[in-house]
């Protein structure tokens, strides 16, 4: 095994494999900072390039690529509260305001350096994992999986206000993304729901221009109400030493960022999930990890950890993403998907032989996550410093950039003219949601579980009908749900007690 | 604002109580997950907007974690220039069904930093010609991306 460890090693270092890998890297920062242009669909325009190359040799190419745009979408994430991929959104909440508040630097660092920890953590994981992992798989099936996506959404508790009314709100939000997810052809029986006569709506509503305008649009109207710059009037910050307090604050906050890439890696292995839902969860995590109630409220308006989480998350679910794929050919994503054919372009088949005949190819991907994103966070950081300085230009000369930024972007969702439409939409909405005091973040992470929880839901019930409640596991998972939605109260309950006995 | 908080919550009822309209006319598979969650919709809003009726909504009003709009600006300067802004971005795409992107990027962006930013004639013009060829270069040289045609092309025949 350990010959197999340094072998996969020895396969990514080899001038030809480590060169098309830098390629690879170059692709992925240019497609992790636009908007639009998602990592899954650029591994599917590259994969006819994968022909010729050696297994090490594509893997490192495609899997190179892959990672970087997961870490980079991060930047326009912060510095214009634009999610450069779908997988970034949760960075706007905190890492944007941020920016706002002269941090740009530092949650830039934040948000790179927490990237590279939890893309190490994935890597290791995948290297830990493969052989324990597959009873953990094969326990979980629908009704399991219909449970932990509801958990996910139970964590939306500790995204809106604080207490029983911030819950309700909360849960709303949450409802109407999943209401928002049903639009179109139900998988099932193929019946069409809410699409209004227009065959755009029959695919459903696409993640990149529902997302883009709900974050993107408020933060623009908030700018140009403002009439200054992203960071305000407030005197520019040290660029290199926040960057540095960045880095920092990641080992500060080591144990957060630690228990957020687990939780990127466990929703990375589930089938289905993806990173979409992997940032939200950690995001939920990094809030309900505030001691008390004025801890809690620094979230969304420039909490490091908030930026902490999702960086860790996003890039350590890479690695659990590539566990199912490559032990069992189950891919957890439609990028992973993509990279399935790649296997099989290469000749290989995921499964046993993974583990036994081709462990160093295996091990040679593990490697390619963690190289790829050391050089990718270390070239970063050397242009931080320009990239920060965005922040302190007149909001005015930014704004039509930004806002091309996001029409291309969501225009490269379905190249339909109606993906504008819908951004603008949902742009408005998002608008009236903020200025009613509505929490966004439950309605994006309603609509993005939305498809999966309904698919498991109705496989749960078509199976089992309602004994699938009574099975073990969803128990325990229901106990964890109603532990999560309780959480916030006794964490209250416990500070008042305790503040009565000091008192 | 009291006055917007119960619109937004009418407006939560309304789109859950069409939802629950529209799926009782579906067949079962299709109707099971839309209406098992518009109907705890319908409910969380009602006792929301039931809170915002007896005056307590506001009175215990927790922040969201979340983007709060800065309140620095006096309220007419911002409703005027929320009502700019909007009108800037609803005129971009506008622009963009009737013109197409290719020549929508470079006359918003020229007409933004000119008439909206105030920039001077020369720098605008710079700015405007390297956005667009960086967007034809990146966009249509390098991704290959198919715009659409706008209706004024179409109907022009061109």
């Amino acid at each position: 095994m350990f010959d197999a460890f340094i072998d996969g090693l020895f396969l990514v270092l080899q001038w030809k494999a480590f060169s098309l890998m830098l390629v690879g890297m170059g692709l992925g920062f240019c497609v992790g900072l636009l908007p639009g242009i998602g990592g899954a669909a650029t591994l599917a325009l590259m994969i006819p390039f994968v022909f010729k190359m050696q297994p090490a040799e594509a893997f490192a190419f495609l899997l190179g690529m892959h990672a970087v745009a997961a870490t980079t979408g991060d930047i326009t994430s912060v510095l214009f509260g634009v999610p450069g991929e779908a997988i970034s959104a949760a960075t706007v909440v905190d890492g944007h305001p941020m920016a706002k508040n002269g941090e740009a630097g530092r949650a830039l660092g934040a948000a790179l350096m927490s990237s590279l920890v939890g893309a190490v953590i994935g890597a290791v994981a995948l290297a830990l994992a493969i052989p324990i992992v597959r009873p953990l798989v094969l326990a979980f099936g629908s009704p399991e999986l219909f449970m932990l996506a509801i958990i996910g959404i139970s964590c939306i508790t500790s995204l809106s206000g604080a207490g029983a009314r911030g819950q309700v709100k909360g849960f709303a939000m949450g409802l109407f993304g999943l209401l928002v997810s049903t639009i179109g052809q139900e998988r099932q029986s193929g019946s069409l729901r809410f699409d209004m006569g227009l065959m755009y709506l029959w695919e459903g509503l696409d993640f990149v221009p529902v997302l883009v305008g709900v974050f993107a649009i408020p933060e623009i109207i908030d700018l140009t109400v403002r009439g200054t710059s992203i960071a305000g009037e407030r005197p520019a910050e040290n660029l290199r030493s926040g960057v540095m307090e960045g880095i920092k604050d990641t080992f500060r906050h080591f144990w957060l960022v630690f228990r957020c890439s687990v939780v990127g890696v466990f929703v990375g292995i589930l089938p289905g999930a993806g990173g979409g839902v992997a940032q939200w969860m950690a995001y939920a995590h990094a809030v309900q990890g505030a001691k008390d109630a004025k801890d809690r409220e620094r979230f969304g308006k420039g909490d490091v950890r908030g930026v902490l989480g999702p960086g860790a998350a996003n890039n350590s679910k890479e690695g659990g993403e590539l566990i199912p794929t490559v032990a069992f050919g189950v891919p957890g994503s439609g990028a992973m998907a993509i990279l399935l054919s790649a296997f099989l372009i290469m000749g290989l088949s995921p499964g046993p032989d993974m583990l036994t005949k081709h462990l160093p190819i295996t091990f040679s991907m593990v490697w390619t996550l963690v190289i790829a994103n050391i050089i990718a966070v270390l070239l970063c950081l050397t242009i931080l410093d320009q990239l920060a300085k965005v922040t302190n230009v007149r909001g005015g000369l930014i704004i039509p950039f930004v806002l091309l930024l996001v029409f291309v972007g969501s225009y490269t969702a379905n190249g339909q003219i109606t993906d504008l439409l819908v951004t603008l939409i949902f742009g408005v909405l998002s608008y009236f949601m903020v200025l009613f005091g509505w929490p966004r973040p439950p309605f994006v992470l309603g609509f993005v579980l939305g498809k999966v929880i309904e698919t498991y839901f109705f496989i749960s019930v078509a199976r089992y009908g309602f004994a699938w409640l009574t099975q073990p596991m969803v128990i325990v998972l229901i106990i964890l749900m109603l532990f999560v939605i309780a959480y916030p109260y006794i964490q209250k309950r416990r500070q008042r007690v305790q503040s009565q006995a000091n008192a | 604002m009291h006055k917007g908080r119960m619109f937004f919550c009418g407006f939560l009822i309304l789109v859950a109580a069409a939802a629950i309209y529209l799926a009782l006319e579906w067949p079962f598979k299709a109707a099971l997950f839309p209406l098992s969650v518009s109907i705890p919709l319908v409910i969380l809003a009602a006792i929301q907007l039931g809170q915002l009726f007896l005056g307590k909504g506001e009175i215990v009003e927790s922040a969201a974690v979340d983007l709060e709009f800065s309140s620095d600006v006096p309220p007419e300067v911002e409703r005027r220039r929320v009502i700019t802004a909007f009108s800037w971005i609803a005129g971009f795409v506008l622009c963009v069904y009737l013109i197409g992107f290719p020549l929508t990027v470079p006359l918003f962006i020229c007409c933004y930093l000119r008439f909206e930013s105030g920039v001077g004639p020369l720098p605008t013009i710079a700015a405007t010609a390297i956005t667009w060829a960086i967007f034809y270069g990146l966009f249509q040289k390098l991704v290959h991306l198919q715009f659409e045609q706008g209706v004024v092309q179409a109907w022009l025949g061109l």
